[in-house]
């Protein structure tokens, strides 16, 4: 996979994850995984399709997810309620919307479907074929979150 | 010492959101995400605005602004939502009211369907992430003209 597809993605949580936490982040080594992997135990995913195809899963612990939903609504949220989970959708709503004005700028052209929110513990993703995931970690105040792109360009 | 002047008392300042004769300026909130709405309804209220109704997606939006007209001094409308988009509802509502005064609320790369939403008559927008300058400042500008 290239990189290209992913790097808006990560600029874009980056520069959105900043200014809903109002606090630095920082940015950890890039990784990537072939076969299946585990992911953290709250999964907000977005599905493309178009010049290219595949999906993003913004992906963090659950204590990390209520951390971020409680900064971002100025209030301690202790479990994963519907608006904790609203806010976290929306947190992967304003992530992708930036990284795909990115994406169409440099000429790719495709659909996005909205976000799923995916929780729960001992959780695997798998892709396929062919198809490796592409890993950035980001490590906030909140805790980590990861960006995790597997897109291919449509044959 | 000049204790007053050091603090000057902050409820001297008029809220944005209190007409002259002090009745709140009433806000309809049109969103799906119960995040997002909250947020508007927490910025709004704290500067005296009042929020007199929410609905979570377009259809239930027109609806609502045509069961409380002409009660409603502003619509907050998203542009993604379920069953009716925010721009259809917008076309609805000024069909109604061609007086109303919506705000349209938008995810970045949203710029076509934002331009669209103008020319049909809307009045502003704001570009999320909300922050509440940006949502005073514009609410207040449309309120204001």
């Amino acid at each position: 996979m290239r990189v290209e597809y992913i790097n808006p993605f990560v600029e874009a949580a980056y520069n959105v994850i900043q200014e809903v936490l109002q606090s630095d982040i920082v940015r950890k080594d890039l990784y990537l995984k072939k076969t299946s992997h585990p992911v953290l135990g709250v999964a907000a995913m977005v599905g493309l399709a178009g010049d290219v195809e595949g999906r993003v899963l913004i992906d963090m612990s659950q204590e990390t997810a209520l951390h971020i939903a409680s900064t971002m609504n100025n209030e301690e949220l202790t479990e994963m309620d519907e608006l904790a989970k609203a806010t976290i959708m929306e947190m992967a709503n304003m992530i992708t919307a930036q990284a795909v004005t990115k994406l169409f700028d440099l000429g790719f052209k495709f659909d996005l479907t909205p976000p799923s929110l995916i929780t729960g513990s001992n959780m695997q993703v798998s892709n396929a074929n062919e198809v490796e995931a592409l890993i950035v970690p980001l490590e906030t105040p909140q805790g980590l979150v990861e960006i995790n792109v597997a897109v291919r360009e449509r044959m | 010492m000049k204790a007053t002047s050091d603090f000057p008392n902050i409820n001297e300042r008029k809220l944005d959101g209190l007409r002259e004769n002090g009745e709140p300026y009433r806000v309809l909130v049109v969103d799906d995400s119960i995040f997002v709405t909250k947020q508007i309804g927490q910025i709004l209220k704290s500067e005296g605005f009042e929020v007199i109704a929410t609905a979570s997606d377009g259809l239930e939006g027109v609806e609502k602004y045509k069961e409380l007209s002409p009660n409603v001094d502003l619509v907050t409308m998203d542009i993604t939502m379920p069953r009716m988009d925010g721009v259809t509802a917008l076309e609805k509502i000024i069909e109604f009211d061609k007086d109303a005064k919506v705000v349209m609320i938008s995810a970045l790369g949203k710029q076509d369907l934002v331009k669209k939403s103008l020319l049909l008559g809307a009045k502003n927008y704001i570009v999320k992430p909300l922050d509440r300058k940006k949502v005073l400042e514009r609410v207040v500008t449309v309120l204001k003209s």
